[in-house]
């Protein structure tokens, strides 16, 4: 039987990625730093912002979709990186075309996100620095079951922090904060990092700043609590909390929501994208009959994903990542260097 | 046997397909909301209903840390109440084993039985020459559609009156309006028929109480009943981890069961321990009174014991198969059955498809579908925890597949 099992073609592309260049999408590293040009966030310290290279993958993910939504299901070729090349030549796609236009396009605004999130932490006095050559978690792999990889990658990520001198690890993103809070621990002797989801630290220092919050016009918003945040973390309240201290902004709540919330589909994206469609396009129907004029969500996945059913289906509904939210409702500076 | 490329392919192309298909998404948002409405009902008539599911939480993680123990005890019970015990290893065997016992020729009626799906018993028996009857309503019309089922506790939720109305007329030869209480009543003159006709009946088994060697069946048409009690034969299919030590024990998870599945109360629950028997006449015990002469049980390994040896997926053996993960799952919720193996559904059914016959095989495109969301996990009664379990299988398959 053993020679004879077949997984899904994406996982050996992952698997290859990930050998090779410590990404699984095949991300180098100044792909994933490029963010932080200019903003002199230190890049030693005890506490790091943690990107865990997520927003930057979205834009990957959606060029390799491109791929496997052509390719026939299963089609041999898509087995590794050469022959997703090979494909997509086949398919007349220009991969490096498809690779650069959408990371182009997308990547400006991912980088605009991760640059009002630290920016934000500054703007509330938390001391933070940013790993110059920040490491993938592994999320992916140990997502996936490729746990050989994710063992090998969690102790490089360790061994970077120790070097690093990190005790704390504010991670931006569900996925990451899961990784390192619940998963790590199994896979690693003595994992002593305090690990906090940013939402938690950012509620945090918002309640003792003392400072309000505002948006310049009124907006109706209902919240995408993500399925790790809400679940795992068990972190329901806090972005609540922030977002119900915020002037003009009216918060409607979506039928499933905290630990009741649906799945923006994301996790079989690259499995199975249509399902993975079909799943978000469900979400974006609930989330629309609020009445909302946007959804905030606090990761990068459900994001992505929830936005390109918002498009699929004609739904005229915004979907916003919470950074942004926060970061407007500070009060709008140009985030470019 | 196909390609496991072509497995994945199949499968797929079926899910997509269900998801598609109307009287699919209209059965499933109708049974969807009844059970919700059902299940907030109950909870609210019983609130010691989250208390007692810790409890049977404990009562499983002890009974599988226990396993072969119990299995003895079981076993060992049920001999001395009259009945006659077998073990099988394997699905194969077990349909040895039955076909053995059955023969052909015979009429078979049989109660709604997880087990019999997972080894395949009404292909078997009819293979043998064997009328056989399934006589769950659900399960009835799943078998005049020749397809698996779609839920642990409502196998046909997605099959419309109408859909009935024309497997009924076909079946009869005669017209049959799309009139519901026409259809139950018609299924009903039909079965009862069969019962009285039937050499055997067939059970599976909600939960064994070892003490007593007690098959507790959880049920509310009636159909287990009569066809465990009417035909002379019946044939008790249990799955090991379906064992608890005390009929204490059984009775809170099958209270837990119930109350999960939507129902306050069945309408009828049965405690088998052995075939009828009558000792009125000068005290001398006498198997075989107005009930059953003959109770055979056959306990069906087939995987589970290297399960419960599993440090992680273990867990999934607690399942006590109500069927509420499946209502609340986002996948389940479009592709009803579909989101499973020929018998299991959903991520914990994924597991219990890869080591109860179907093989990593099998399971590998069902454990890449789940979306590993957690939101099965909330409602479960024991707190399964599939993102976890679904992880470690996917490991599992890929160190298999490099292997």
């Amino acid at each position: 039987m053993s020679d004879k099992l077949y997984t899904p073609p994406v996982l050996q592309i992952i698997s290859e990625n990930t050998s090779k260049r410590g990404n699984p999408l095949g991300l180098v590293s100044k792909d994933c730093t490029a963010w932080s040009k200019g903003l002199q966030i230190p890049n030693k310290g005890k506490t790091i912002l943690y990107t865990g290279c997520e927003y930057q993958m979205t834009s990957q993910i959606q060029s390799l979709l491109e791929i496997l939504k052509k390719a026939k299901f299963g089609d041999a070729a898509l087995s590794t990186l050469k022959g997703l090349q090979l494909l997509a030549g086949r398919l007349g796609v220009d991969l490096m075309k498809t690779y650069t236009r959408v990371v182009g396009e997308d990547s400006k605004s991912y980088n605009r996100i991760l640059r009002k999130a630290a920016l934000t932490l500054r703007r509330l006095g938390v001391d933070f620095s940013y790993l110059d050559g920040e490491l993938y978690s592994g999320a992916l792999l140990y997502e996936y079951g490729l746990f050989e990889q994710f063992r090998k990658q969690a102790e490089r990520v360790v061994s970077q922090l120790k070097e690093a001198g990190v005790s704390k690890i504010i991670a931006l993103t569900p996925h990451s904060a899961e990784i390192f809070q619940q998963v790590y621990p199994q896979f690693i002797d003595n994992f002593d990092f305090e690990v906090s989801p940013y939402v938690c630290t950012v509620a945090e220092a918002l309640r003792k700043s003392g400072k309000e919050l505002s948006l310049p016009k009124p907006l109706i918003l209902t919240l995408h609590d993500p399925c790790h945040l809400a679940r795992s973390l068990k972190v329901t309240e806090e972005p609540r909390e922030v977002l119900q201290t915020i002037e003009h902004l009216e918060l409607r709540e979506v039928v499933s929501n905290r630990e009741s919330t649906i799945c923006c589909g994301a996790p079989c994206e690259i499995i199975y994208p249509e399902l993975s469609e079909i799943v978000a396009s469900k979400r974006v129907e609930e989330l629309s009959a609020t009445g909302a004029e946007a959804a905030v969500t606090l990761c990068p996945f459900c994001h992505s994903n929830l936005s390109k059913a918002v498009n699929l289906f004609g739904k005229a509904l915004t979907i916003i990542d919470f950074i942004e939210i926060v970061y407007q409702a500070w009060g709008e500076e140009d985030v470019e260097a | 046997m196909l390609k496991p490329k072509l497995i994945f392919e199949k499968y797929y192309s079926e899910l997509l397909h269900s998801i598609h298909d109307r009287d699919v998404s209209l059965g499933l948002s109708r049974s969807i909301s009844t059970n919700r409405q059902n299940r907030a009902l109950v909870m609210q008539r019983f609130p010691d209903t989250a208390e007692l599911a810790n409890e049977v939480k404990r009562i499983r993680e002890e009974s599988i840390d226990h396993l072969d123990e119990l299995i003895q005890v079981a076993q060992a019970r049920l001999q001395e109440n009259g009945a006659r015990v077998y073990y099988s290893d394997s699905a194969n065997n077990a349909l040895r084993i039955i076909g053995e016992i059955i023969g052909s020729g015979k009429v078979v009626v049989s109660g709604k039985t997880l087990v019999g799906e997972e080894v395949g018993l009404r292909k078997h028996l009819e293979g043998l020459g064997n009328e056989f009857w399934e006589t769950d309503v659900a399960q009835f019309i799943q078998q005049l559609r020749e397809e698996k089922p779609m839920h642990y506790v409502f196998p046909a939720l997605h099959v419309t009156r109408e859909e009935v109305a024309k497997l009924l007329t076909n079946l009869l030869g005669r017209e049959i309006p799309s009139d519901i209480l026409v259809e139950v009543r018609t299924i009903r003159e039909f079965l009862r028929d069969k019962y009285f006709k039937a050499d055997i009946g067939i059970s599976g088994c909600n939960v064994l109480a070892a003490d007593t060697g007690s098959i507790v069946l959880i049920e509310n048409e009636g159909n287990i009943r009569m066809s465990t009690n009417v035909p002379p034969v019946h044939i008790a299919l249990v799955g090991i981890e379906k064992i608890v030590p005390t009929l204490q024990d059984a009775f809170k998870v099958a209270q837990v069961t119930w109350r999960y599945a939507g129902f306050t109360i069945p309408l009828y629950l049965s405690i088998v321990s052995g075939p009828s028997g009558t000792a009125d006449i000068e005290n001398t015990l006498i198997q075989g009174s107005s009930g059953p002469v003959e109770l055979h049980v056959i306990f069906l390994d087939n995987g589970r014991r290297v399960l419960a040896k599993d440090p992680i997926l273990r867990e999934a053996l607690y399942c006590i198969k109500c069927g509420t993960c499946l209502f609340e799952c986002p996948i389940f919720q479009m592709a009803a059955g579909y989101f499973g193996g020929h018998a299991y559904f959903g991520g914990v059914g994924s597991i219990l498809t890869a080591y109860m016959g179907g093989g990593l095989k099998e399971a590998a495109p069902i454990a890449y579908t789940c979306l590993r969301c957690g939101l099965c996990t909330e409602v479960c009664p024991l707190s399964i925890d599939t993102s976890k379990l679904i992880a470690e299988l996917r490991h599992r398959i890929v160190d298999t597949a490099r292997s």
